[in-house]
């Protein structure tokens, strides 16, 4: 449905976009992901038109839109601040891409209306936008793009102004709207939950590169890198630095670990970085380490641990059984199976 | 207790600071006020004794002849309106739009703003008269010369133009900083809706700077009825006839040439009225635009 081929963005000397490649396939739903200032946001507007292309092509339904004006590729956005017509109705706003393309008056009551009757805003058609509450313009800002039955839809973080517990009713609604609706989704955000619960694949961006695509499991369990190690999963990946005892072995923490399953064989003395999950480190059985408690963080049905393994290496664990306290010493347990290497440029060793 | 102790040192500081400029109001401008409203009832000359003539003046400006022309100018004056609004607008989107040179058009369209009246009015006296600098320029492409200043079917069409040229950039000023406030995100949308230019003019642009079309509509209708004094002055002195006389300048041939003060007083009093008529629509529109 979308194909971006070696598309790239230059503002003056400075690109922001490099080279991206990327084919997403008609009805999925994919999350741009990434730090502030990586092109995500950037790269969404290339998509919609709003950011010209600096080079490379972009195709969106098997046609050739590098060039095409925003209103002939088919796609509708849904912005941050929602962008809704304020001098307008719920009802102008919604039908107002449909006025503009002729429709006749009853012909767009009746599809706005019944875009409306599917995310519960037929009570407020004929409020204007300062009569909503957030979470209601938010969804009159996805009604006006369900009303023009785009191609592709293009979320620009829609939900980073509402509050919470709105995030979550609305991330769900999107989910739901993604199932009965079957269009193609981008979906940008920094909110990684946001991410893993709604793609179908993620892209997660550095510097205006893609640093890996995939669907949201494999990057949290397969990383290519120590930033989509570190960027997927929260609380993040703790690494520790660590040295080759062998083709396949490490001392990390001052402990000999087999590292089982490894294609890579290791040159002794070479330095890695040990990557963990915290939910990793509290394994039944398995390599064991010490760690003085530093910091609790209790969440009710389980805690973050905080702690330093070695020096500068501090390590967070997600902590199940009892109630754990500042100064306690406990035993980390991880099985190798779950530690993930890296090379000192931060390159998966697999 | 202490802060009741603050809040009055506060109270006291406040009244303390508000004090000299609500003393220049009484004076300069509440006393002078009513006193020239007391006036507008005598047959004061402005020297000797001033007898009580009760609405007479009043009577007089309603049959005066020469106050009926003045309201007929200023009804075509004020009919020019919808040009002092739309070419600010257009020249304020040009520049916003991006055009090459906007920050250079932007100085120079403001640049006469800052010039006094009479400076504008002595340069389009060299500009305008039958022997000025146009009608040579009209000649020059074998066009007949035309008596902008001393026709009176030219004279008050010229004065406006003159007026509107010295003042229209503080109006894209106004409408650039209008422009400035509106969401992009928004004309984003309208154009992802498919609404090219005209189209988001139409319905995104013009609606959303309504508040600032109203205040510059308000301002620049004070500014044509209070504003124009000093190039009526310079440039025609309200003739030929009439024809350029406003009632500001009627208010001062009154006083100053024909030593009237009571009857300029009237006619001071009925423009006050005006101004007052425009003030209100101002405070109206200002707070329905609040409640939007």
């Amino acid at each position: 449905m979308i194909d971006l081929r070696n598309v790239s963005k230059r503002f003056g000397g400075m690109t922001v976009i490099d080279r991206v490649n990327l084919s997403v396939e008609e009805g999925e739903f994919i999350v741009f992901v990434g730090p502030s200032g990586c092109g995500k946001s950037t790269l969404l507007r290339m998509i919609a038109g709003l950011e010209d292309i600096s080079s490379g092509d972009l195709w969106i339904g098997g046609e050739r839109m590098t060039d095409a004006e925003p209103y002939d590729r088919g796609v509708a956005m849904v912005f941050q601040s929602y962008a809704l017509y304020p001098h307008m109705t719920v009802a102008e706003n919604m039908g107002f891409a449909l006025r503009i393309q002729g429709v006749g008056a009853a012909e767009r009551r009746r599809m706005v209306e019944a875009a409306a009757t599917k995310l519960h805003l037929d009570h407020l058609l004929d409020r204007k936008p300062a009569a909503l509450s957030g979470g209601q313009r938010q969804r009159v800002a996805i009604g006006r793009a369900i009303v023009r039955d785009p191609k592709v839809f293009l979320f620009d973080e829609p939900l980073s102004n509402l509050d919470a517990e709105l995030r979550v009713q609305m991330r769900i609604e999107i989910a739901r709207l993604h199932q009965s609706l079957s269009n193609t989704m981008v979906y940008v955000t920094h909110d990684q939950t946001e991410a893993m619960t709604l793609a179908d694949r993620i892209v997660v961006l550095r510097a205006g590169r893609i640093e890996q695509v995939g669907r949201p499991t494999d990057l949290y369990d397969d990383p290519d890198n120590i930033f989509v190690a570190g960027f997927i999963g929260s609380p993040r990946m703790n690494f520790l630095p660590g040295v080759a005892t062998g083709p396949a072995s490490i001392r990390v923490a001052g402990v000999d670990v087999q590292v089982p399953g490894l294609g890579t064989r290791l040159a002794r003395e070479q330095a890695v970085q040990v990557g963990l999950r915290p939910e990793h480190l509290t394994a039944p059985e398995g390599v064991e380490l010490p760690l003085a408690i530093e910091v609790v963080e209790q969440l009710g049905a389980m805690a973050y641990v905080h702690g330093s393994l070695a020096p500068e290496a501090p390590v967070v664990a997600e902590w199940r059984a009892g109630r754990p306290s500042v100064g306690e010493r406990v035993p980390l347990r991880f099985h190798p199976r779950d530690l993930r290497l890296f090379d000192p440029e931060g390159r998966r060793i697999r | 207790m202490a802060r009741r102790v603050i809040g009055q040192a506060e109270r006291r500081f406040a009244a303390l600071v508000l004090l000299p400029a609500a003393g220049l109001l009484l004076v300069f401008r509440i006393v002078p006020l009513i006193w020239g409203f007391v006036l507008s009832f005598t047959n004061s000359d402005g020297l000797g004794q001033a007898d009580w003539v009760g609405l007479a003046n009043y009577r007089g400006v309603v049959t005066d002849q020469a106050f009926r022309d003045s309201l007929v100018n200023t009804v075509l004056v004020l009919a020019t309106l919808p040009i002092w609004i739309l070419l600010p607008m257009l020249l304020a989107l040009l520049i916003h739009q991006g055009v090459p040179g906007g920050r250079f058009f932007r100085a120079v369209y403001f640049l006469p703003a800052v010039l006094s009246s009479v400076i504008v009015g002595s340069i389009f006296n060299v500009v305008l008269r039958f022997d000025g600098s146009l009608n040579a320029a009209l000649k020059a492409i074998g066009l007949s010369p035309v008596d902008w200043l001393g026709n009176g079917g030219t004279a008050l069409a010229s004065l406006v133009a003159v007026h509107l040229w010295s003042t229209f950039g503080m109006s894209v000023l106004i409408f650039l900083a209008g422009l400035s406030t509106i969401n992009q995100e928004m004309l984003e949308a309208a154009k992802l809706d498919g609404a090219k230019f005209w189209a988001r003019l139409r319905f995104i642009v013009i609606p959303t700077l309504r508040p600032i079309i109203e205040f510059v509509a308000v301002v620049t209708t004070i500014g044509l009825l209070t504003g124009m004094f000093g190039l009526i002055y310079v440039l025609t002195a309200g003739g030929p006839g009439t024809s350029t006389t406003l009632p500001e300048f009627l208010i001062w041939l009154e006083q100053g040439k024909l030593n009237r003060p009571g009857y300029a007083a009237a006619i001071s009093a009925v423009l006050f009225a005006l101004m007052a008529g425009v003030a209100w629509a101002q405070v109206r529109i200002m707070s329905r635009n609040a409640e939007l």
